[in-house]
C-alpha cells in the first residue's frame, strides 16, 4: 500500500493510557466497625462484586469490545459529492475493505464511523448532524478529501460549509481531491490504530 | 411566428397592455413588458399565443435595476417566446406566474432566492437551494466572495 497523507486530528481528546489498571478501585469505602453483625455479610457482598464488575470491565471486557469494535468499522453507507466514487471503489475487489472489517450500512443507527465523501453544503449540514446523532455510542468521524477537511476548492463559495468539523467532532481528516481508495484505507487503518491507543 | 404578428395578437388578446416585440435569434422573440401588466401578458401568452409551457424563470442584477425573464415554449410555432421585463430598485417585484403556469413556482423560489426578486401572490416563497434563515442573495453583483468565517449561517438543529 502507498504511504497516504493521513493525519490525526489535533483536536482529538487525550488519549488516555492504553487499558486502564486499577490500583485503587473505587468502591464505597466501608466502616466495617460502624456495622452491625446482621449488615456485614451484604455490605461485603457488593463491595465484592462492585470490585469484580469494575477489574473485570477495566481487564476484560473493555480490551475485548475495543478490539471487536475497532475491527469491525461500519460505515455510513452514503455520498455526498466525487469523493464518494473514491468511497465506493474502496470496497471493490481491489482494494476490498471488508478484509479490514469494514462493511457500509444504510442505516445509521447500524453505524459507528461516518465517512464524511464529499462537499457539505449548508443545506445538507444539519441533515449530517441529525444522522450522525442517530449513530450510536461509540462513534467516529472521518473527514475525506479537501472539502470535508476545509471546503477545499468551494471554500469561499456562499454554500459551502468550510470544513465538516464545524458540524461534528472528527477524528481522523484524509487529505487529497479525491483521495484515493488507498488513502482511504490509510485513514481507516489510522482511526483503527487511534481507537485502540484511546482504549474507547 | 413574426414578431409583428405576435404584437398584433398580443395587443388584440390583451387590449390593456403596452407590451413590446423585439426579435431574438433562435426564438418567437422578445416580448418586454412593465412588470404591473405581467398578470394580463402571462394570461395572454398562455391563453390565446398558445405558449403552454414555461421552461425556465430567471433573473438578471443590472446594478441600477433588475430583470426577471420567463422562457416559455409553444408547441404550434416551436419555438421559445423571452417575456422579460425591468424591476425598479428597491425592492424589485413582480406578480407570481403560478397563477397562469404552475410550473413557475420552483423558479420563481430560487430567482427569488438568488437574485433577491419578489414574487407577488406566489403560493408558497421559501428557500429552495439555501437553508431557511439564509440572509444573503448570492447572484448579485454586490455579493462578494467571502472568507468562510464571514458567512453566518445558522445551522437549523432538528
Ligand atoms: S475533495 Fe475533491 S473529489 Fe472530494 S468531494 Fe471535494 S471536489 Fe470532489
Amino acid at each position: 500500500m502507498s504511504a497516504a497523507p493521513s493525519s490525526v486530528a489535533p483536536t482529538a481528546a487525550p488519549a488516555p493510557p492504553d487499558i486502564p489498571v486499577i490500583d485503587a478501585p473505587s468502591v464505597p469505602f466501608v466502616e466495617i466497625e460502624a456495622l452491625r453483625a446482621e449488615q456485614f455479610i451484604p455490605a461485603a457482598k457488593e463491595a465484592l462484586t462492585s470490585l469484580l464488575a469494575e477489574q473485570a470491565q477495566g481487564k476484560l471486557i473493555r480490551p475485548v469490545f475495543n478490539w471487536a469494535g475497532r475491527n469491525s468499522l461500519f460505515p455510513l453507507h452514503w455520498g455526498l459529492a466525487c469523493c464518494a466514487i473514491e468511497f465506493a471503489s474502496m470496497f471493490s475487489a481491489r482494494h476490498d475493505a471488508e478484509r479490514f472489517g469494514v462493511v457500509p450500512r444504510s442505516s445509521p443507527r447500524q453505524c459507528d464511523l461516518m465517512i464524511v465523501n464529499g462537499t457539505v453544503t449548508w443545506k445538507v449540514a444539519h441533515k449530517l448532524i441529525t444522522l450522525y446523532e442517530q449513530m450510536p455510542e461509540p462513534k467516529w468521524v472521518i473527514a475525506m478529501g479537501n472539502c470535508a477537511t476545509g471546503g477545499g476548492p468551494f471554500r469561499t463559495a456562499y454554500s459551502v460549509v468550510p470544513g465538516v468539523d464545524k458540524l461534528v467532532p472528527v477524528d481522523v481528516y484524509i487529505a487529497g481531491c479525491p483521495p484515493r481508495p488507498e488513502a482511504l484505507l490509510d485513514g481507516i487503518l489510522t482511526l483503527e490504530a487511534l481507537i485502540r491507543e484511546r482504549g474507547e | 411566428m413574426p414578431t409583428e404578428d405576435l404584437a398584433t395578437r398580443l395587443r388584440a388578446a390583451a387590449p390593456e397592455t403596452t407590451a413590446t416585440v423585439e426579435p431574438l435569434p433562435g426564438t418567437d422573440g422578445r416580448l418586454r413588458f412593465p412588470p404591473d401588466q405581467a398578470l394580463a401578458v402571462f394570461r395572454a401568452c398562455q391563453g390565446v399565443l398558445g405558449y403552454r409551457h414555461l421552461s425556465m424563470v430567471g433573473g438578471i442584477d443590472w446594478v441600477d435595476h433588475r430583470e426577471v425573464f420567463y422562457l416559455v415554449w409553444s408547441d404550434e410555432t416551436r419555438r421559445y417566446l423571452m417575456l422579460s421585463s425591468d424591476l425598479p430598485l428597491p425592492a424589485p417585484h413582480i406578480e407570481s406566474a403560478t397563477a397562469v403556469w404552475p410550473s413557475a413556482n420552483y423558479h420563481e423560489r430560487e430567482t427569488w432566492e438568488m437574485v433577491g426578486i419578489g414574487f407577488d401572490h406566489h403560493p408558497d416563497l421559501r428557500h429552495l437551494l439555501m437553508p431557511d434563515g439564509y440572509q444573503f442573495n448570492p447572484l448579485l453583483r454586490s455579493f462578494k466572495l467571502h472568507e468562510p468565517e464571514e458567512l453566518e449561517v445558522k445551522v437549523r438543529h432538528v
